[in-house]
């Protein structure tokens, strides 16, 4: 991964307007002599860390400074954090952060500056994004969140000023999603969600009454990331990524299993019980929130996907399967994608709340016979 | 008697400090931090799930009656070697015991740093070799989820965190649902923690309920006992008292202010001046905001008629004061403020505000 690179050795000659003829003659004449009676820093460097020959008539020491900056700037500029070890023959610089691709950096030793950067590599994978959810390209208007899958972590700074909601004349819509100073990032930074703004969603919330509903209904949207988004090691992905999508009624009915159907699997196979939501179920909340269990209660191993644009769970089992009745349970924070959950509307009136019930047990029986 | 003079100071440290020990805890993130008694920080890591309290009471006072640094942004930027938009500033917090002054910083590559402002330059506090204790933040609604690959599902990012007598607190949000999850966690950390959701009744309608997520909050006193005032998205600024707020219970709190549309706290601290006590509240679409808490204690009723006029605030009367996008804000020096500014011509500062504001 870390490609070393011996930099061209280099002189900086700092000749300034000199009027005086004499003078200039000696600049040069003194010059001359401090280039042969000095040795030449060479230098190797990768992305951790940075080597110079140590130079016996040089007491200073080793700075790296964040740019190209000129002699005359360096008082201004603190430079780059890191560890420094002097070895027999050489210094060895480390940065606290390792070096950037791309980023130009400058090496002071003693009297001696130097200017190097280290290229992004040919075979470099860049970032982009991968899946995207909901997939389904007719939303509903009160539409609550997205989850955005990158190939790669992400640089999680200011993150959500990079995602940008823009209707069909191309306009940016103003405050649509929830701009978080710490961003929603899961799945080793590869998962990012991102919540439309609730105020707006929520019906008679002061900026739904100001600004109505981010989406409104029939019209056409795209999801865009920028592609100045960056991964972690800082370089950009190399297009915007771009998703569009139709909106159509908002969704203001409770999420209910008691209307779902399921398809019950064959004796003896490993085929998948299929369970059709008649609507798009929220990906993130629906995640781990499934189980089968036989009649004893036992957890049946096996993988849960989502399908149809998330309306359908799938589950396969593990080992085939055996005569008798089972359990499908669900988690009741299951939502849809509008925020309504097994238990309750994301924005119900107060006299119906049902904060103060107990929570219900959401289940499908099927049998295998 | 020499011999009980001689005990009493290590009895004094050792009762909040007993479990302390030095090494790595293993921060991966700093999205929030506060100082509790005796110098010790705690720090809110949602990466690594867990509340990290850290003693930085050997930290030499360092003499900040002069502090002010500019283009903060690009000071960082050139230590860590990187652009400008790999870096976050997370939070800044003042030491009350000596006014050091803490920032943490996140960069692109997943690290992250604590600085210490000396002299108005910054240097790095080491993280790895240090004197602390921690806390697992555990899922409160299910065990920690992991899809068919391993991988932890669950986010749970801290919004805000805060001591008060014995507890830490802390508010955040989760990617599943859109909560305001609050936990009390006890201090020396034991294995308990308390969970409770605390919602509000919204002054915008009354006739919807929210389950907004609190974004900064400050444990206070009002009329003598003990209360939460929380700031939320969209601005509600609503009073619970802390002996209602029940484990495991939605608790419902009393809208005092409405903060004006499109609007979002960003830090909260109570500063005393002059016998008098004053809120401060720095938002992200609103100048910082002066509320006195003679008129908070005197406002009696709740916000439950809407709002009419546009981006009008409601409620308890407050001030703007003339510092706009601040970033950060803390207490600093007993009687005054600190805060970070993004100003017009583009410059981040951290500075002093001027206490002038904060007197009758």
């Amino acid at each position: 991964m870390a490609r070393e690179i011996i930099a061209p050795i280099r002189f900086i000659l700092l000749v300034s307007k000199v009027k005086n003829p004499i003078l200039f003659v000696l600049i040069i004449f003194f010059t001359v002599l401090e280039i042969y009676s000095q040795t030449s820093p060479e230098f190797t460097f990768n992305k951790e860390y940075i080597t110079v020959k140590k130079d016996v008539k040089t007491s200073g020491n080793l700075y790296i400074y964040r740019g190209e900056i000129s002699k005359d700037e360096l008082s201004n500029v603190n430079p780059v954090l890191g560890k420094l070890i002097e070895e027999k023959t050489s210094l060895r610089f480390t940065p606290l952060i390792p070096f950037g691709w791309n980023q130009k950096y400058t090496l002071v030793y003693g009297d001696t500056v130097e200017y190097f950067s280290l290229d992004i590599p040919e075979e470099y994978k860049y970032l982009s994004v991968t899946s995207i959810y909901p997939s389904a390209k007719t939303l509903p208007s009160n539409l609550l969140k997205w989850y955005i899958h990158f190939s790669h972590p992400i640089n999680e700074t200011h993150i959500y000023d990079y995602i940008r909601f823009v209707n069909a004349t191309g306009d940016t819509l103003p405050r649509a999603a929830l701009s978080l100073e710490n961003a929603l990032i899961s799945d080793h930074g590869k998962l990012l969600t991102v919540w439309i703004e609730p105020g707006r969603q929520k019906r008679d919330l002061i900026p739904n009454r100001q600004l109505g509903p981010v989406f409104k209904n029939e019209n056409a949207y795209k999801l865009v990331v920028l592609k100045k988004l960056k991964d972690k090691n800082g370089i950009s992905m190399q297009d915007n990524f771009t998703h569009s999508f139709q909106i159509t009624n908002d969704d203001r009915v409770k999420l209910d299993v008691n209307l779902w159907k399921i398809q019950s699997p064959k004796v003896n196979s490993k085929s998948h019980v299929l369970i059709s939501c008649h609507e798009s179920l929220d990906y993130g909340s629906t995640q781990n929130s499934v189980i089968v269990v036989n009649v004893k209660g036992e957890k049946i191993d096996g993988n849960w996907q989502l399908i149809n644009h998330e309306s359908t769970l799938s589950f396969t089992p593990l080992y085939p399967w055996k005569k008798g009745s089972y359990n499908v349970l669900f988690d009741n924070h299951i939502e849809d994608l509008a925020g309504n959950n097994l238990d309750r509307l994301f924005d119900s009136e107060i006299t119906d709340t049902i904060s103060h019930h107990l929570p219900k047990t959401h289940k499908i029986k099927f049998s295998i016979k | 008697m020499i011999l009980s003079f001689l005990e009493n100071p290590i009895l004094a440290n050792s009762s909040l400090k007993a479990d302390f020990k030095t090494g790595d805890p293993g921060i991966t993130s700093i999205n929030s931090m506060t100082f509790g008694p005796e110098g010790i920080l705690f720090i809110g890591d949602s990466k690594s799930a867990q509340i990290v309290a850290i003693d930085l009471s050997t930290h030499p006072k360092v003499d900040n009656s002069a502090v002010k640094i500019d283009f903060l942004d690009k000071l960082i930027a050139d230590m860590l070697g990187s652009a400008i938009d790999q870096i976050q500033i997370t939070d800044m917090v003042v030491n009350p015991e000596n006014n050091n002054i803490y920032l943490s910083v996140h960069h692109s590559s997943g690290n992250v740093i604590l600085f210490r402002v000396e002299h108005n330059t910054l240097k790095k506090v080491s993280l790895d070799n240090i004197s602390h204790t921690k806390t697992s933040l555990i899922d409160p609604v299910n065990k920690e989820a992991k899809d068919k690959r391993g991988r932890k599902l669950r986010k749970w990012a801290v919004a805000d965190i805060k001591y008060t007598s014995g507890k830490v607190l802390l508010s955040g949000l989760s990617n599943k649902e859109f909560a305001s999850t609050f936990r009390s966690v006890d201090f020396p950390f034991t294995d308990k923690q308390d969970y409770g959701s605390l919602e509000i009744y919204h002054a915008a309608h009354g006739q919807y309920e929210t389950h907004a997520p609190i974004k900064a909050f400050i444990p206070t006193k009002i009329k003598g006992s003990s209360h939460i005032i929380a700031g939320y998205t969209c601005t509600p600024l609503v009073i619970f008292p802390m002996n209602n707020i029940k484990p495991g219970e939605h608790n419902k709190g009393r809208t005092v202010a409405e903060l004006g549309s499109g609007n979002s706290p960003v830090d909260m601290v109570e500063i005393k001046n002059g016998g008098q006590r004053y809120l401060l509240i720095a938002n992200n679409n609103r100048p910082l905001m002066k509320m006195e808490f003679t008129d908070l204690e005197s406002y009696n009723g709740s916000l439950t008629t809407p709002v009419v006029k546009k981006g009008a605030a409601e409620g308890v009367s407050y001030v703007n004061l003339p510092y706009v996008n601040v970033q950060q804000l803390d207490k600093f020096g007993g009687t005054g403020f600190l805060i970070v500014q993004r100003e017009s011509s583009g410059n981040l500062t951290l500075k002093k505000g001027n206490s002038w504001w904060l007197e009758k």
